[in-house]
């Protein structure tokens, strides 16, 4: 017999209530092996790694760590056996220092049982210095790019001698740039014989650094692939358990008159004379690193955020856009790509969000046509097929994918003549993706203009007829669907101009 | 408007969604009906209703408050300050009734918009703007008293607290005026849809089209218009103005509202559940009153049902969400 795998589950079974949510699931992950776990939203791999972290206890089956047995119960015990979870949202102090996050709840002492800050920020030192990272430990977190502390957690991971990471979607806000410095980690963990699980659903980066694919749907393991021998078709194909005729949906439409333009817009931190134009028809991309200042100039337009210099026309005449409200009367919608922060009330239910851009078509003095309003919910919930049991549902529990189509249908409901789209598959489930883009391109067909902000570049190629590219805060280029390529674009993301002007 | 199918039985929802807070003023009620038989008796339950009027008032303004997940403790002030002016306008300065009526309550509104803009516009945390005004509050009343309680002998001044209509005290009218307004105002207008979305998510609201500004604004104008309403009552019942009235009342319209099931952090909350929580204040005060057990056990047993009410919500919370 062979040396028992790093860790081991399985049988592992977990129901809430009569809904069976895992059902004898086995996943293991030997030393310095990367394996993938592939599932859309709501296939239970959140459950699973709940239960391996010790936030969860499954019903039936069991863990096993280098052979032994263990009875994972808290979230401290995990810890304890070298279970690492680094969750898709940052949970670090951002006023502390990355030293301080590194050994919070495990502080050095010195022999007066005082916190010795020096002691951590060395031991802290070392483990970024091992990692390779361009980091200093007494920076503050709060003073780090949302990529750089992702980063930081797996510092803390390292330091705290994980022997099993577990990544949930850790690439969903990085650029691609530090990607590539997380994924140089992950080939180092590898070398110290780390055991990764590794979830996202950015198929390319999973042939890039994954070892093993492992598929869940509903709740059961379809496939257990080498990464070497799986093709991208056939994984897709069992995660959703049906063939995606198409996963990009891209029709000719035609394209009329400019609906919006944009003149040497400045603003005075972000970004700096910006002009483009979206027809109505058009899907427009913008592509650029995290942090190229897209988003920042998509609210400028919107509104949320105040230019310094420029000007924006609509249907040819120049708008002042101060506020949000005032960008809504005149047809401009804006699709956060921060879903959960801007774009929906979490603790309110699916009617009433729906129904919070075009409200006063439903409340108008003390009428409230509920009817109607209902009417509207259900429209969309049948049109984008939006998986709830209830108009009445909480969104904070739903999965990301019928989020994101909640906030489309609230913009829709008020029927807007640009639609400003912010990463809008971010941290979607394969499937829900093919649905949004659909839902995108009839909406393109319908004449609406639409602005397509993304960071994949394969949706930006796949789905828009003209896109521009930021790099640091500049419009470095623009490209036509016939021009469009990765390099082409990469090479504009990059593009850094001579700051001779200022 | 069209019926809906699933509200069959109307009231249903509501016992539902409170089923916690009505067991506990259910088992209050028991007990205290078999500690003492004076308690269920149509006089006392009148005057238990009458006794917490005020406290209901303010209740729906601090629901307001605390539903856009901020607070406002300067009511209890307020009301001191209202019913202490109330008082002068008419004995020392000899104002008309009416006059005065609509002074008081302008003052009062006066009081929330200075909170309102402060809170809104100037980006004072809400709990230290009303700290502010409630230390001018309560200065200000001092001053005005003079430090002596100012009589009101003018009855149609003091029948604005005492007359009775249909047998029922005028003031237990003027709680249900105001907390069927403001159910109305949350239910059925933009306004309260506005409200609940602020204290939500503020920044999802202001790209949703709210005007974050003007909404969080507003409600502190009515949280100060119900203030006024109550310094009015008061000193009309009482037919005189002391500077300590209205002192603590924040307390009670604060554990009400919390009791009635509403979120500290905003979003979630009703009219209703904050009826049940101003029941149980009452019942808790009157029946101990009359169990004759002294106020400062009052105090206990409201602290105590405060975090029992908290701590019940909690853990019903996280269960539901494990499941």
């Amino acid at each position: 017999m062979s040396k028992p795998k790093l860790l081991e589950m399985s049988g592992i079974t977990k129901a809430f209530g009569t809904n069976v949510v895992l059902e004898g699931v086995n996943l293991s992950v030997d030393r310095g092996e990367v394996v993938a776990l592939l599932g859309e939203n709501g296939a239970g791999k959140s459950t699973l790694i709940k239960i391996l972290g010790g936030i969860y206890k499954a019903d039936a089956g069991e863990i096993r760590i280098d052979g032994e047995q263990k009875n994972i119960s808290t979230s401290k015990i995990a810890g304890e056996n070298g279970i690492r979870i680094i969750h898709q949202e940052i949970v670090l102090m951002p006023d502390r220092t990355i030293a301080d996050n590194v050994y919070l709840g495990r502080e050095l002492r010195n022999k007066l049982g005082m916190v010795d800050e020096k002691l951590m920020q060395e031991e802290t030192q070392k483990v970024i210095d091992d990692l390779q990272i361009n980091l200093r430990a007494d920076q503050r977190v709060g003073d780090l790019t949302m990529g750089m502390q992702q980063l930081v957690e797996i510092i803390k991971a390292v330091s705290a001698d994980a022997r099993i990471v577990v990544m949930d979607e850790p690439t969903s806000s990085l650029s691609q740039r530090e990607a590539e410095i997380l994924f140089g980690i992950i080939r180092l963990l590898q070398e110290k014989k780390v055991g990764i699980i590794y979830i996202s659903h950015r198929m390319e980066e999973l042939f890039e650094i994954t070892d093993r694919i492992v598929v869940l749907r509903d709740g059961v393991i379809v496939g257990d692939v080498k990464t070497k021998e799986a093709e991208k078709d056939s994984l897709i194909h069992m995660m959703v358990g049906r063939e995606l005729d198409s996963y990009y949906t891209k029709n000719s439409h035609e394209v009329k008159d400019v609906a919006l333009e944009v003149k040497d817009l400045s603003h005075s931190k972000y970004f700096k004379n910006a002009s483009f134009r979206v027809k109505y028809g058009e899907i427009v991309g913008f592509a650029g690193l995290v942090g190229a200042g897209r988003t920042e100039l998509m609210k400028t337009i919107f509104g949320a955020y105040q230019k310094s210099g420029g000007a924006v026309f609509l249907n040819g005449q120049q708008e002042e856009i101060r506020k949000p409200r005032e960008a809504i009367r005149k047809g401009i919608a804006y699709v956060s790509e921060d879903r959960r922060g801007e774009g929906l009330i979490l603790k309110n239910d699916v009617k009433f969000n729906m129904g919070l851009v075009s409200l006063s078509d439903y409340v108008n003095g003390i009428h409230v046509k509920n009817s109607a309003w209902d009417q509207m919910v259900e429209n969309y919930r049948q049109k984008f097929s939006i998986k709830i049991t209830s108009s009445k549902q909480l969104t904070g529990n739903l999965s990301g994918g019928n989020q994101q189509k909640i906030v489309l249908s609230k913009w829709l409901a008020a029927d807007p003549k640009v639609i400003i789209l912010d990463e809008p598959t971010r941290g979607i489930d394969v499937g829900a993706k093919a649905e949004i883009y659909a839902i995108i391109d009839e909406l393109a067909a319908k004449g609406v203009a639409i602005i397509m902000v993304s960071s994949e570049l394969t949706e930006i190629i796949n789905m828009c007829n003209r896109c521009y590219v930021m790099c640091e805060g500049r419009i470095t280029g623009e490209l036509d669907e016939t021009e469009f390529s990765q390099e082409s674009m990469m090479r504009l993301m990059t593009k850094t101009e001579v700051k001779g002007e200022s | 408007m069209e019926k809906n199918g699933k509200t069959a039985i109307p009231g249903m929802n509501y016992i539902k969604r409170n089923i916690g807070t009505l067991g506990g003023l259910l088992i209050l009620v028991i007990i205290v009906s078999i500690s003492t038989p004076k308690f269920l008796t149509g006089s006392n339950i009148l005057n238990l209703f009458k006794s917490n009027s005020v406290n209901a008032i303010i209740s729906c303004g601090m629901l307001l408050a605390i539903l856009m997940g901020e607070i406002d403790i300067s009511v209890g002030s307020t009301v001191g300050l209202t019913g202490i002016v109330g008082a002068y306008l008419i004995t020392n300065a000899g104002l008309p009734v009416p006059v005065t009526v609509v002074l008081v309550l302008a003052l009062g509104a006066l009081v929330g918009l200075i909170n309102g803009i402060a809170i809104s516009y100037l980006q004072v945390p809400a709990f230290v703007a009303t700290l502010a005004t409630q230390c001018i509050g309560r200065g200000l009343t001092e001053i005005i008293s003079g430090g002596v309680t100012i009589r009101v002998r003018n009855e149609a001044y003091t029948s604005l607290g005492n007359s009775t209509f249909g047998g029922i005290s005028v003031i237990i009218i003027y709680a249900a005026i105001v907390l069927i307004f403001t159910w109305f105002l949350l239910n059925r207008t933009r306004f309260g849809y506005y409200i609940y979305a602020l204290g939500g998510n503020k920044t999802a609201a202001s790209y949703s089209g709210v005007d974050v500004r003007k909404f969080n604004m507003l409600p502190y104008v009515l949280i100060g218009l119900y203030c006024g309403l109550g310094g009015l009552i008061w000193s009309a019942r009482l037919g005189s103005a002391a500077a300590t009235l209205g002192s603590g009342f924040e307390m009670d319209a604060i554990a009400a509202v919390v009791i009635g099931g509403t979120s500290m952090s905003g979003g979630v909350g009703t009219v209703g559940g904050t009826f049940i929580g101003i029941l149980i204040i009452g019942v808790i005060t009157n029946g101990l009153n009359l169990m004759g057990i002294n106020s400062f056990w009052q105090d206990v047993f409201k602290g105590i049902i405060i975090m029992a009410a908290v701590v019940l919500d909690v853990f019903r919370k996280s269960r539901s969400q494990k499941n």
